[in-house]
C-alpha cells in the first residue's frame, strides 16, 4: 500500500529522521502510528501527561509533510458556530441593505404578491452562499487543496455533545451545512486529537481514531532530546539533568516536571554558565523545574538523595 | 528496519491467527468492534509478520484505545506471539542430512545403556509417530498435532475441565495407542526400552498438553472467568475465602469503572421553557437584535455529595473487610466521598484511603478502629466531626448490622441526620429474616432511614449505587 499523499510518510525510518531533523526526536512507537495514519487515513488520538510534546507531534508532522497546519483549540463551550463554520451575519444584513434599491428594480411591475416571490426566488441563495461563509478550523482544514494537518488540542475539554459534532468530520471528512448541502474534503488532511485524560472520551470518538499514549521518555531518549534543544550544554551535564529530573519524578509531587522543563532548566543552566550539578546550584533554579511550592519542599528534602541519583 | 533484532514471529501467522488473537484480546475485556478488526487486519497488512516490534506498536494503535487497554494489550500481545523458542537439536534439515548419526539427546543416551533395548526398539521403526519422535521431527510432528487436533475438535473446548479429556483424545487421534501397547510389553522384560519408549511418549503429550492449553486459551479462558467472576458476584460477601480476594478486587475496580464512566460526566441538561434573556438577546446582536438562538436555562446535575461510614467491629468481621473495599471503590468513583471507620470510636479515613493501595488502607483501617460496638458513641463521634457539614445535598450512607449489644443506639441523632440530610441509606450485610433478632436493632433504625438494604454480595452493591448516583431528587 502506497500513500499519494503524504510521500514523506511512507516509511517508518525516513519518518523518524525526518522528525529529527525538524527537532523532533520520536519513538519507533510514535513513527509507527504516524505512518499508519497516513495509510489508513484515520485520526490519531494522543493520549499523555502534559507537556509530553503531544502538540509538538503535529506541528513537526505538519513541518515535515509541508502542509499548512489547522488548529483547533478546545475548551468548554466550544460549538459549532466556533469550530465548524458562521455565517456573516454582518455582511448579509449590510449587503441587504445596500441592495435594497437593487431589489425594489428587481420587484418593479411585478404583479401580486406571487410574481414577486417568484421573482426573488431566480437569485434565490444569494445570501447563502460560500462569499458569505465564515470558515472555522474544521472546515478550513476540509477546504484545503493538498490537504494539511489539522490539530484538535485538548479535545478533552470541550464539552460531551462537542465530540459527536466531531464523529462526522472523523469518519468521513466531510462537513454538513444545511443552506448548502456536504462539503467534502479535496484530499484528506492528517487529523491529530491531543488529550490530558482529564475525563473519559467517549467510545465512538475513541473508536474512530488510532490510539496513542505517549508517556514520559526514557532517560536516554530525554537525554537525547534535550541534547538536541540544547546543543550548548556539555554531555555530561545532559546526562546528569536527565538523570536528577528522572528522579525528580519519581518523587509523589503535584505535578511531575515535564520534557518542556527538563529543556528550560537546561536552558538556564546554560545562560548561569553552571559545569556541573551541585546543592545550591539546583536549590537556586529548582523554580524553573517545579511550579508548585510544595513540590519544590518536597524536593528540597529529598535534595542528597535527587543528587546522588543524578550523579549516577 | 528498526528493531529488526526482535526475534521473528511466527511465519505461520496469518489473518486466521490475527482473528484468533482478537478473540483473545476480547476474552482479556477490550472490547474490539468489528471495524476496529478491519483495521487490525489493515495494519497487519501493512506492517508485516515479520517483525515483533513493528506489529506490536501498530496492532496497539489500533486495539488499545486507553492507557489501561494498553497495559492490557502488550502482556496479551506477549503471550499470545510467544517468539519460537529455539530448540537446540530440533530441525529437520539436520535429520535429513545425517540420518545414521545416532539420534539427539536423551533418547540415545538411555537407548545407550542397553544394546538389547535397542534392538527392541526397530519393532517400532515405521511407525511414523515414533520416528518424528525419535528423530524430533518437528515439522512432521507439528503437521501431525494440529491435525489430531483438528480431529478432536480442540476447538470447541469451553470448560477448564475438558484439557484432559481432550489431550486424551488428541493423543488417540495421533496413534499413541501403538506406543502405550509396545511400553507395556517392555514393561516387564526389557526395562531400558520401556524407559526410551515412555520418555517419548511424555515429549509428545507435554506437546499436546501446549496444543490443548493454547486452544483453551483462546476459546475458553474468557468464558471460564465470565462464569467464575458472575458466581463471585452472586456469593454472599462473608462467604467469600481468602483465595479469592484478587478476583474480587477486580471485579471491585471493573465495578467502580463502570459505574464512573456512566456517572463521571457531568451532564448538562436543556430545560426547555425557562429563557435565558440575557443570552438570548447577546445571541441576538449579529442579527440586528432578531432573537434567532433562544437560549434556555441549563440544569447541571451536581455528583451526590456522599458520606460514608462503616461498622468493622467484631461483628461484622467477615464482611468488614468487603465494606472497607466497597468504600475505598466508592472513593475512586466519587472523589468527593468521606468515610468513616468505627467500632465505637469513629474517625475519618478518607485521607488514609486516598493515599494508600487497598490492603494496606484496610489493615490500618482494622488496627485503629476495630473493637467492639457502639454505634451510640460512633453516631455522636459523627455528629462532632461531620454534622455541621451535612445538607441537603449530602446522602448518607451506613454500612453495618445495626447490633449493638443492648446499648442505646442512639437514634435521636440517627433521625437528626435524615432530618438534615438528603437521604440516609443504611446497608446491612445481614439478611432480612435475621433484621431484630437478638441484639439487632435494625427494625428500628429502619424508621430513621430513608432507605434500609441488605446489602451482601456485589450485584446487590452495584444496582444500590447505579441507583444512588442517578438519582437527581
Amino acid at each position: 500500500m502506497t500513500d499519494t499523499h503524504y510521500p514523506a510518510l511512507s516509511d517508518i525510518d525516513s519518518i523518524q529522521q525526518a522528525f529529527e531533523s525538524a527537532g523532533y526526536i520520536c519513538t519507533t512507537r510514535i513513527a509507527t502510528v504516524v505512518r499508519l495514519a497516513a495509510a489508513l487515513e484515520k485520526p490519531v488520538l494522543i493520549e499523555g501527561p502534559p507537556g509530553v510534546g503531544k502538540t509538538e507531534l503535529a506541528k513537526t508532522c505538519a513541518m515535515v509533510v509541508d502542509r499548512p497546519l489547522v488548529r483547533l483549540q478546545c475548551y468548554e463551550g466550544l460549538d459549532e458556530s466556533k469550530a465548524l463554520y458562521e455565517w456573516k451575519y454582518g455582511k448579509q444584513l449590510l449587503y441587504t441593505q445596500l441592495l435594497k434599491e437593487q431589489l425594489g428594480d428587481v420587484l418593479d411591475g411585478a404583479k401580486g404578491l406571487n410574481e414577486s416571490m417568484s421573482r426573488l426566488h431566480q437569485f434565490s441563495d444569494v445570501f447563502y452562499s460560500e462569499d458569505f461563509l465564515e470558515s472555522r478550523p474544521l472546515l478550513k482544514a476540509m477546504e484545503a487543496d493538498n490537504g494539511g494537518v489539522l490539530l484538535i488540542d485538548e479535545i478533552d475539554k470541550a464539552d460531551f455533545e462537542f465530540e459527536s459534532l466531531l464523529l462526522e468530520v472523523l469518519s468521513d471528512f466531510q462537513v454538513s451545512i444545511p443552506e448548502l448541502g456536504t462539503i467534502r474534503a479535496h484530499s484528506k488532511p492528517l487529523v491529530f486529537l491531543t488529550s490530558n485524560d482529564t475525563r473519559d472520551l467517549s467510545d465512538a470518538l475513541k473508536r474512530r481514531c488510532l490510539h496513542l499514549h505517549i508517556p514520559f521518555p526514557s532517560v536516554e531518549l530525554e537525554a537525547r532530546i534535550v541534547a538536541s534543544r540544547v546543543p550548548d550544554l556539555a554531555q555530561s551535564m545532559t546526562d546528569q539533568l536527565v538523570r536528577f529530573v528522572h528522579a525528580i519524578r519519581s518523587l509523589d509531587l503535584k505535578k511531575a516536571p515535564a520534557i518542556s522543563e527538563t529543556v528550560d532548566w537546561a536552558k538556564s543552566l546554560v545562560l548561569l554558565h553552571a559545569r556541573d550539578l551541585d546543592g545550591p546550584l539546583v536549590q537556586d533554579t529548582l523554580n524553573v523545574l517545579l511550579k508548585y511550592e510544595e513540590d519544590i519542599q518536597i524536593a528540597e528534602g529529598q535534595l542528597p538523595k535527587l543528587l546522588a541519583a543524578a550523579a549516577g | 528496519m528498526a528493531g529488526a533484532q526482535d526475534s521473528a514471529t511466527p511465519a505461520s501467522t496469518s489473518s486466521d491467527q490475527l482473528l484468533a488473537f482478537v478473540q483473545y484480546l476480547r476474552g482479556k475485556k477490550i472490547p474490539v468492534s468489528p471495524a476496529d478488526t478491519l483495521d487490525a487486519i489493515e495494519v497487519a497488512e501493512l506492517m508485516g509478520y515479520e517483525n515483533r516490534s513493528l506489529l506490536k506498536n501498530g496492532l496497539a494503535a489500533a486495539l488499545a484505545k486507553s492507557r489501561h487497554e494498553l497495559t492490557v494489550f502488550e502482556a496479551a500481545f506477549d503471550d499470545y506471539f510467544q517468539p519460537i523458542p529455539e530448540r537446540p537439536a530440533a530441525n529437520a534439515n539436520s535429520h535429513s542430512d545425517e540420518a545414521d548419526i545416532p539420534p539427539p539427546s536423551e533418547t540415545s543416551e538411555q537407548t545407550g545403556l542397553a544394546e538389547g533395548g535397542e534392538d527392541l526398539l526397530d519393532g517400532l521403526r515405521g511407525n511414523a509417530l515414533f520416528d518424528a519422535l525419535e528423530s524430533q521431527d518437528e515439522s512432521t510432528l507439528s503437521v501431525a498435532i494440529e491435525t489430531a487436533a483438528a480431529e478432536a475438535k480442540v476447538e470447541e473446548i469451553s470448560l477448564f475441565t475438558q484439557r484432559g479429556q481432550y489431550v486424551r483424545k488428541i493423543l488417540d487421534a495421533l496413534g499413541d495407542e501403538a506406543l502405550r501397547e509396545a511400553a507395556i510389553e517392555f514393561e516387564q522384560s526389557e526395562p531400558a526400552a520401556f524407559e526410551a519408549v515412555q520418555a517419548l511418549r511424555e515429549q509428545l503429550r507435554e506437546r499436546v498438553r501446549d496444543r490443548v492449553e493454547r486452544a483453551y486459551l483462546i476459546h475458553a479462558a474468557a468464558a471460564t472467568e465470565d462464569l467464575l467472576d458472575e458466581s463471585l458476584s452472586k456469593l454472599k460477601l462473608g462467604n467469600i475465602d481468602h483465595s479469592q480476594m484478587a478476583r474480587l478486587k477486580r471485579l471491585m475496580d471493573r465495578m467502580a469503572r463502570k459505574l464512573a464512566a456512566r456517572h463521571g460526566r457531568r451532564r448538562r441538561r436543556y430545560r426547555r421553557g425557562k429563557l435565558h434573556v440575557g443570552e438570548t438577546v447577546r445571541r441576538a446582536i449579529p442579527t440586528d437584535g432578531i432573537p434567532f438562538h433562544p437560549r434556555w436555562r441549563k440544569v447541571e446535575r451536581k455528583r451526590p455529595q456522599i458520606m460514608a461510614i462503616c461498622d468493622v467491629s467484631g461483628s461484622v468481621a467477615a464482611y468488614a473487610k468487603f465494606l472497607l473495599m466497597f468504600l475505598y471503590a466508592l472513593q475512586d468513583v466519587l472523589p468527593r466521598t468521606r468515610s468513616f471507620a468505627f467500632s465505637a470510636a469513629l474517625g475519618e479515613v478518607s485521607e488514609l484511603f486516598a493515599s494508600l493501595p487497598v490492603e494496606q488502607a484496610i489493615e490500618r483501617v482494622n488496627l485503629k478502629y476495630g473493637g467492639a460496638t457502639d454505634y451510640g458513641r460512633a453516631l455522636q463521634d459523627f455528629s462532632e466531626l461531620a454534622l455541621a457539614e451535612v445538607n441537603r445535598a449530602t446522602t448518607v450512607i451506613i454500612l453495618g448490622d445495626a447490633r449493638n449489644n443492648q446499648a442505646d443506639l442512639r437514634v435521636d441523632l440517627l433521625a437528626e441526620l435524615k432530618a438534615r440530610s438528603k437521604q440516609v441509606i443504611w446497608l446491612n450485610p445481614e439478611s432480612t429474616r435475621l433484621w431484630g433478632t437478638g441484639d439487632s436493632e435494625m427494625l428500628l433504625v429502619k424508621r430513621h432511614c430513608h432507605l434500609a438494604k441488605e446489602c451482601n454480595n456485589l450485584n446487590q452493591l452495584e444496582r444500590i449505587i447505579d441507583k444512588l448516583l442517578s438519582d437527581r431528587r
